[in-house]
């Protein structure tokens, strides 16, 4: 029998369930989770924070498939994302871009479909005991591109054409980034909800497949915390709150006659456990990780329609690999998306935006980090009102990659015909020539000295095979509490240097299927068609 | 930064240039919205409540999906741009921010952008951000900077040539390195 999709904010009691699983989140890992282990046969119950975003006829046409999804970018990200995509590390320092909605991530992000690096896993067998390798991981991709169509969507927008012709002109490399979409609209607007469907999110996929197969989904529903019974599967406390995640009064609690699945993300699943007093080893929230993003855009002789075409299917790998390396991408970009990067006021933030805005070309560069022992990088902490807040230090070598991947980024742009490349730094930078390429030397990414920001939260709860050095073991258990699994970017004992939607799917169902071995349910991964995986992996 | 409210709060009352109802608002105070007001206008300019004349309720909501305690740092955030501490240390003036002239809070706003105090810097930056964004998403700044809106508003955008490939169709398509 079908399950449902109760939205919590409507509730209008104190509830209690006990189903068999229940997972907390309901973004890329929480997704997986849900389907596989109800297509095992289990009762799963799924608990989102942000809200539904129904299907429906909506008010573009006929394909129109979501009517909350208007593309409007300030209400779409004031209800769309983490804090109204406010959330910020506590020093101010970096923009943090988290999806919270159902689906979560999916739902907003740009599409990009990356395995993980060869070298970070490699990485992470070597220093945390983790046996990925590309053989063990490549039946769970294939699953993953099949079931999500990942493919090459080759029709490139400004942005991406700049890319091309910049690295080109260089001799650098370029290449397309593959897409979780099917007959995209190219509407661009993957950053703040797919009105049309054509993104292959977990709203469309994972979680609607779910419910098909009997699972139940509770949006609008906070998790406070675990409360632990011996061996017993810790209860799920949690609140039903509003659109702006304001507690209605009305309470649930779960308890889970199997285990609990969190899957909250890297800043969500560190503070649930936080609250709980759950702490194994003391390292629930540290060495949590982002890719930090610097950006220029380039100004071109003629319009570029910045905003509209497929947001996210070009990059260049020309300088991805090592520790702090970093890959070039492009996007799509909106009128508040620019203004907000920017750090100008007055006469020159209207000249900016009216310069750069229309003849505008975006590249952005995701910086790997994580992979030095000595140093701290990110931690998640609760705030007096025990909101997780994240602590962020970027790391000197980071620091430095950010300025390389700014002169490289403004060579690229210069190369491909950009008659100007502004910098979202304080003061702004203006180059129009190579010869001032100096201008960036004395760049500083102290808080507000320069737009720095991330979509890419990993770690908090890092996986190892040592019993005393990590949160969560390999087989996905969290470590001191029974009947509990982590399935999400939380796992990541460092960042991934790619885009991690794919890598926290596949990683996702190993964990499910970790969780119906240890039930005696099948596991099966039925989208094995025999295929060519879209990147060399 | 809340620790330096008491200190810098003996600000005059803001300037009252707009009509603000504060029973309906949830998150600012009437103060703590005519200061934000006087911002926003300092980094806009002033055509800013021509444009966006419903900014107050819109920042106040939008602030309601916000963390508590961030909400908390903005409202003692803009007590402390206008005390007059502030406006003498980076704008030499002696009176409250919202009393200043436009020029004059863009003083203000110039050396606090320059500020070797993180904070400082931090504020500066929450003035562009919450209203550069809130002008922008007004759709009577568009034509501003020629964006043609978004697709569910406008599907012809959808029917229309995509941008312009350099490749087609005359050439082929270029191969990956």
């Amino acid at each position: 029998m079908a399950g449902s999709i109760v939205e919590g904010r409507k509730v209008g009691e104190n509830r209690t369930l006990t189903p068999e699983f229940c997972i907390i989140g309901s973004g890329a890992g929480g997704g997986v989770c849900a389907l596989k282990l109800a297509e095992a046969g289990f009762d799963v119950l799924v608990l989102e924070e942000g809200g539904n975003v129904p299907e429906g006829q909506g008010h573009g046409g006929t394909s129109h498939r979501r009517p909350s999804f208007t593309e409007r970018e300030f209400d779409m990200y004031k209800t769309l994302y983490q804090e109204g995509a406010a959330r910020l590390t506590s020093d101010g320092g970096v923009k943090v871009m988290q999806g919270r909605c159902l689906g979560g991530g999916t739902t907003v992000n740009w599409s990009a479909c990356l395995p993980p690096r060869t070298e970070t896993i490699e990485h992470w067998r070597n220093h945390f005991g983790l046996h990925f390798t590309p053989d063990n991981l490549r039946p769970y991709l294939l699953e993953v591109v099949n079931f999500l169509h990942i493919h090459r969507n080759d029709r490139y927008n400004s942005s991406a054409q700049a890319l091309i012709r910049g690295c080109t002109a260089l001799g650098y490399h370029w290449g397309n980034l593959p897409n979780n979409t099917h007959n995209c609209r190219e509407c661009g607007s993957c950053g703040v909800g797919c009105p049309y469907d054509r993104k292959q999110s977990g709203i469309v996929t994972w979680l609607p497949a779910a419910v098909a197969r009997g699972a139940t989904i509770y949006t609008d529903t906070k998790v406070d915390r675990l409360v632990r019974d011996g061996e017993r599967p810790p209860e799920v406390h949690a609140a039903f709150v509003d659109e702006k995640t304001q507690a209605t009064g009305r309470t649930l609690i779960v308890k889970p006659r199997l285990g609990v699945v969190l899957a909250a993300g890297a800043v969500g699943t560190p503070s649930i456990l936080l609250r709980s007093n759950i702490n194994p080893n003391k390292l629930v929230g540290r060495r949590t990780h982002i890719h930090p993003v610097t950006i220029c855009i380039g100004r071109y002789p003629e319009r570029t329609h910045p905003a509209y075409g497929v947001p996210d299917n070009m990059m260049s790998t020309q300088f991805a690999s090592g520790p702090v390396g970093y890959l070039i991408e492009t996007g799509s970009f909106f009128p508040v998306l620019n203004a907000a990067a920017s750090l100008d006021y007055g006469p020159e933030l209207h000249r900016v935006m009216r310069e750069y805005y229309p003849f505008g070309a975006i590249m952005y560069a995701h910086h790997c980090s994580g992979f030095d022992p000595k140093q701290d990088y990110g931690t998640v902490k609760l705030d007096k009102y025990k909101d997780p807040e994240l602590e962020y230090r970027l790391a000197p070598d980071n620091a430095r990659a950010m300025k390389h991947s700014l002169v490289e980024m403004t060579k690229i742009h210069l190369a491909a015909g950009a008659k100007s490349v502004y910098h979202v730094t304080n003061p702004s930078i203006e180059i129009k020539s190579v010869a001032e390429l100096g201008k960036l030397d004395d760049i500083s990414f102290e808080p507000q000295r320069a737009t720095v920001f991330t979509v890419h939260v990993m770690g908090g709860c890092p996986m190892g095979a040592a019993e005393k050095q990590s949160v969560v073991a390999t087989d996905f258990s969290l470590r001191e509490t029974p009947n509990v699994w982590v399935a999400d970017g939380s796992i990541f004992p460092t960042g991934l240097g790619a885009n991690p939607q794919v890598t926290i799917y596949a990683l996702a169902l190993r964990a499910a299927r970790f969780i119906c071995e240890k039930h005696g349910k099948p596991f099966t991964l039925n989208h094995q068609q025999p295929g060519e995986l879209p990147w060399d992996f | 930064m809340g620790f330096l409210v008491p200190f810098f709060n003996f600000f005059i009352n803001p300037k009252k240039v707009i009509q603000i109802d504060e029973s309906k608002l949830k998150h600012l105070n009437e103060k703590s919205a005519h200061i934000l007001f006087a911002l926003a206008e300092a980094v806009i300019g002033e055509e800013f409540r021509v444009k966006v004349p419903k900014f107050v309720e819109m920042i106040d909501d939008y602030l309601g999906y916000q963390r508590r305690s961030q909400r908390e740092a903005l409202n003692q955030g803009l007590l402390i741009v206008e005390s007059t501490i502030v406006t003498l240390v980076f704008g030499r003036r002696l009176r409250g921010f919202s009393h200043l002239s436009l020029p004059d809070r863009r003083r203000v706003l110039e050396n606090m952008r320059q500020s070797r105090v993180q904070q400082f810097r931090n504020l500066y930056a929450a003035a562009v951000n919450i209203s550069a964004s809130a002008y922008f998403a007004s759709e009577a700044t568009w034509a501003e900077i020629m964006y043609a809106g978004v697709s569910v508003d406008h599907p012809e955008i959808l029917t229309g040539p995509p941008p312009p490939v350099r490749w087609r169709p005359n050439d082929t398509r270029p191969v990956e390195p």
